[in-house]
């Protein structure tokens, strides 16, 4: 069984990413605006230039069969041709520089929601109504309503204009290049800090109230029941019976959750100035640099394909039910 | 035992406040022997370093302080020595003879000559002469400058003479935004290959700074040009930072961890004006926003079929000028800007105060005069207070503005008013740049453009010449940058004659005619001159100045003369040894501590620097409380580890 399982979900994200790679072609062809005149925002532009841009970058050819071969025959190459924006950079070079900061904001961050929020969110759902699950629950709610922005700008005005603990915002100090790693390294981590802190909440809000009613639905359980009845003590009860269960749905959404915080994190990366993917596509969207929006509105949907087919593959091994 | 989760929660709790002291000692890092940098934050990003391809403020200084202008800005904008130390005009004011600095060299050493100014000023000449025309090298904002100073040819016959004719006797030539660039470098490029070239950094320049180092969307960093053959400034290292938005960079002057804050909003700028420390500049910007009328048909009537202004109203002068009468330039200024910027008057912005008229026939705000020009322009009333155009139909106006300026919608508001006290009723409706950057063009660009608005909100921004203004009200501009369809053969002689115009005080004449010409005729409502809001720190820096004197902003003006005034505002203490000891010592604390250790002199600090002078104990108490906490957890896990084994003994 598992092995035709995996084939076919394999399958089905290969069809998906396929279809993104034509869709994506599609919508960034039917938005409103010229490339060459986002290209040349120029008042003393002629008509000449114009052409002449067009030709340069092949906007003269029919959009099929033309445009959209070349578009196939690039991308399968990992070829996703050069940013408007930064003049003469192709957009892999562009997304691979924002990718990493990214990475490195948002694996430590998640790793920092799941533990705390998972931990939280069954203690609030194995105690429901104690006052320790008001406090979970409140709190969680708070943070899950409030998008990383709202959360970041205290913290920045706390933390860091007023204490003076944090730098405002960044990911370096400019100009410590030369210094010793260590220094580097300190220097990265004060930086890390506040933006860590303000994703980590937003999605410790989410994480622990999905746990705790999948912590309360569990408790319902006969095998709960019965586990109780053999004279288990509760915390057993909790940590081997309704735990493991409570996961599965868990990690199904976490794995989503994984692709979508790739995109999720921009008004966070936006706030505290952290160079990775979020800051680019909103500078990508502001300058109109299509090239870059489309390589990143590739790399979004494959993560989220890849996550999907990662949380299928697990599940399929979690609960062996979903096999067969 | 109930709660299994205590003993994790304590090791969670333990885990982050190891990170807590791991970060801690990070808070004062130990930056010794520190290079004096001047940090800079601005909204906006650095595009290029290629200085033919950028299309931004910031980029411009990025070149600037890199590359040399063969003649530079001074205080008040007035031509100054740049790559060229003297200048000389031939007797039939035609050719200019420029003398290029004697022993100047490039940053890595190679002796700067003529041959790399004429070189760099070739490229735009052959821009200007090629078949794709003016405005094709690189992304065509440099070589339009060349054209405009009439300049056909340039000559080096040798190491420190350029020879430049012109094709008139006006001076422009003095104001040309052209960088000369290395031509042992660059020598193999032309004005078509330029432009994509990789200006990766560290440059080699003759300016005051060289870029050493870019990371995209983050920052520049500038090192001293020790081979510069100007004032040596204070700065050792100059950083512009990158910010996405202009909140964070307000905290961050405010923490003292830039010193110069580029673009924030009236809100923010009235919030800085209480740290002593910092100092708020509103500069007079050279541009404006506008309400671009579409015109079309204007001179040349002409129509456009499914497109065009939706009433031949706008084609008449007087129904313009009634527009004009019933808007509130001031109350936008106070309401909208804070209070931030000038009421709009004629197409020169008052920053240029050499060649800014006010106009002969001013139109003052007055309603009820509106109404009275339109009644007898042949513009009545229907039964419901509608106005009526002379075909008897409605005037129902659309409006259209990008979504790039916050304080668009809310200037839409106060118009939308003003003109139902008209009898017109006015819909706004906003785009994106791009999509509005092509709505408002005319069959003449292309036949799918169809120009279908009647009012198009937005604004321009210009070069230090007078004469780009001018440009999009010219019949030629029709169907590239003109954005009113606006054709006057008039205007265009005027436009034509001030390049041609053999003395300033001719120009200055030919200049006031066109600004009155375009105010009386009213094919663009001028709402504002916008401001520069830019705030900076005087702890760390002294010597700030504003370029131009009276209206402008210390940096992101013209040339690089502000960075270059830069001091130590330390240097003026009478005893400087105390003084140097404090900066010195400064450094070594937390970067927001320096804020308070140097201004010694400076009295004492507000509140922000108090508080972070008091920190330290802060610190130390919540170190504590960390150890502390770690030292708890670990003795509940041992407890709970004792207690778990009892558990799995069921």
């Amino acid at each position: 069984m598992s092995g035709r399982y995996i084939v076919q979900k394999i399958a089905q994200a290969i069809v998906t990413i396929i279809a993104i790679v034509l869709l994506n072609f599609l919508l960034f062809r039917m938005m409103p605006g010229s490339p060459e005149r986002i290209l040349l925002r120029n008042p003393y532009l002629t008509q000449e230039k114009v052409e002449q841009v067009r030709a340069d970058w092949g906007l003269d050819k029919p959009l099929f069969p033309d445009q959209f071969v070349g578009y196939v025959k690039a991308t399968a190459a990992g070829d996703l041709g050069y940013s408007l924006q930064f003049r003469g950079q192709s957009v892999v070079d562009v997304i691979e520089s924002h990718f990493w900061p990214t990475m490195l904001l948002l694996i430590p961050a998640e790793v920092i929601a799941i533990i705390v929020g998972l931990t939280a969110g069954s203690y609030a759902g194995w105690r429901r109504g104690s006052g320790g699950d008001k406090v979970a629950s409140g709190t969680s709610l708070i943070l899950y309503s409030m998008p990383y922005f709202v959360i970041g700008m205290p913290l920045i005005i706390i933390f860091a204009a007023g204490l003076g603990w944090f730098p405002t915002s960044g990911m370096t100090t400019p100009g410590l290049s030369s210094a010793s790693f260590l220094t580097q390294l300190f220097d990265f981590l004060r930086h890390l800090v506040l933006p860590l802190a303000a994703i980590s909440l937003g999605l410790i809000g989410g994480y622990s109230i999905i746990m705790r009613s999948a912590i309360i639905e569990t408790r319902s359980e006969d095998y709960v029941t019965t586990a109780r009845a053999k004279g288990l003590k509760d915390r057993r009860v909790l940590r081997q019976h309704a735990f493991p269960n409570a996961m599965l749905p868990m990690v199904t959404i976490i794995a989503i959750q994984l692709g979508y915080v790739v995109a999720g994190a921009i008004t966070a990366e936006v706030v505290f100035n952290w160079p990775g993917l979020g800051t680019l596509t909103v500078d990508a969207l502001e300058t109109r640099d299509y090239p870059v929006l489309q390589g990143v509105f590739l790399l979004l949907s494959v993560t989220v394909v890849v996550a999907n087919l990662g949380a299928d593959l697990i599940y399929g091994r979690l609960d062996p039910r979903v096999r067969s | 035992m109930r709660s299994f989760l205590r003993g994790r929660q304590g090791r969670t709790l333990a885990g982050l406040g190891l990170a807590m002291v791991l970060v801690m000692p990070a808070a004062a890092p130990v930056l010794a022997a520190d290079p004096v940098t001047l940090r800079v934050g601005s909204t906006q990003d650095l595009d290029s370093l290629n200085p033919y391809s950028t299309l931004l403020v910031v980029g411009y200084d990025a070149f600037q302080l890199t590359y040399n202008l063969l003649v530079d800005f001074g205080p008040d904008l007035e031509p100054v020595p740049g790559f060229a130390d003297k200048w000389e005009r031939a007797a039939d004011g035609k050719s200019w003879s420029f003398h290029i600095r004697d022993g100047m060299t490039w940053s890595d050493g190679t002796p700067a000559t003529a041959a790399d100014a004429c070189f760099s000023w070739q490229l735009g000449i052959d821009a200007i002469n090629s078949k794709a025309g003016i405005g094709s090298l690189g992304a065509g904002y440099l070589d339009p400058g060349l054209d405009e100073a009439k300049v056909t040819a340039v000559e080096c016959p040798d190491d420190s003479t350029m020879i430049v004719s012109t094709e008139d006797s006006s001076e422009r030539v003095l104001q040309t935004y052209m960088p000369i660039i290395p031509k042992h470098i660059w020598g193999n490029e032309t004005f078509e290959t330029i432009g994509d070239a990789k200006f990766d950094a560290p440059l080699v320049g003759t300016g005051p700074y060289t870029v050493a180092e870019w990371q995209t969307g983050q920052f520049a960093r500038f090192v001293r040009n020790e081979s510069y053959w100007g004032n040596q400034a204070y700065p050792d290292e100059i950083v512009i930072q990158f910010f996405k938005s202009a909140d964070p960079m307000i905290q961050a002057l405010k923490a003292g961890e830039i010193d110069y804050a580029r673009g924030g909003n009236a809100a923010q700028f009235d919030d800085l004006k209480s740290d002593p420390n910092i100092v708020t500049v509103a500069g007079a910007a050279n541009g404006w926003t506008q309400l671009a009328f579409n015109t079309y048909g204007t001179g040349t009537g002409k129509t456009i079929e499914d497109g065009g202004p939706s009433t031949t109203a706008l084609l008449d002068p007087a129904f313009r000028r009634a527009l004009v009468m019933a808007v509130d330039h001031q109350t936008l200024v106070d309401r909208v800007l804070g209070g931030y910027g000038e009421v709009g008057t004629t197409i020169v912005p008052p920053v240029l105060t050499q060649w800014h008229v006010e106009p002969t026939n001013p139109l003052p705000y007055d309603p009820a005069a509106a109404i009275a020009a339109l009644e007898a322009a042949g513009y009545p009333t229907d039964a419901n207070g509608n106005r009526l155009d002379k075909d008897g139909k409605k005037i129902k106006l659309r409006m259209y503005f990008p979504g790039s300026d916050d304080n668009y919608p809310k200037v839409a508001q106060f118009i939308q008013e003003w003109y139902k006290a008209l009898g017109i009723e006015l819909s706004a409706e906003r785009r994106g740049s791009a999509t509005l950057g092509e709505l408002v063009l005319p069959p003449e660009a292309g036949k799918k453009y169809n120009a279908d608005y009647d009012i198009e909100l937005w604004g321009w921004a210009w070069g230090i010449d007078p004469g780009g203004a001018l440009g999009v009200f010219t019949c030629d501009s029709i169907g590239n940058s003109s954005d009113s369809q606006y054709c006057n053969p008039k205007f265009d002689e005027l436009q034509q004659a001030q390049f041609d115009a053999a003395t300033n005080e001719e120009r200055h004449a030919i200049l006031a005619e066109a600004q009155n010409l375009i105010y009386d005729e009213a094919p663009y409502d001028i709402l504002y001159y916008d401001a520069n809001l830019d705030a900076y720190r005087t702890d760390k820096f002294a010597g700030w100045q504003n370029q131009p004197t009276a209206n402008g902003t210390p940096l992101f003006t013209y040339g690089t003369l502000g960075y270059t005034l830069l001091t130590d505002p330390n240097a003026v203490v009478a005893t400087p040894e105390p003084s140097a000891g404090a900066s010195a010592a400064a450094p070594s604390d937390a970067p927001t501590a320096s804020a308070t250790a140097a201004p010694a002199a400076s009295g004492d600090g507000g509140g922000d620097t108090s508080s972070t002078s008091d920190s330290t104990p802060i610190l130390i108490v919540i170190g504590l409380l960390i150890i502390a906490a770690i030292v708890v957890a670990y003795g509940m896990s041992r407890r709970r580890k004792a207690s778990d084994e009892d558990d799995d003994d069921e």
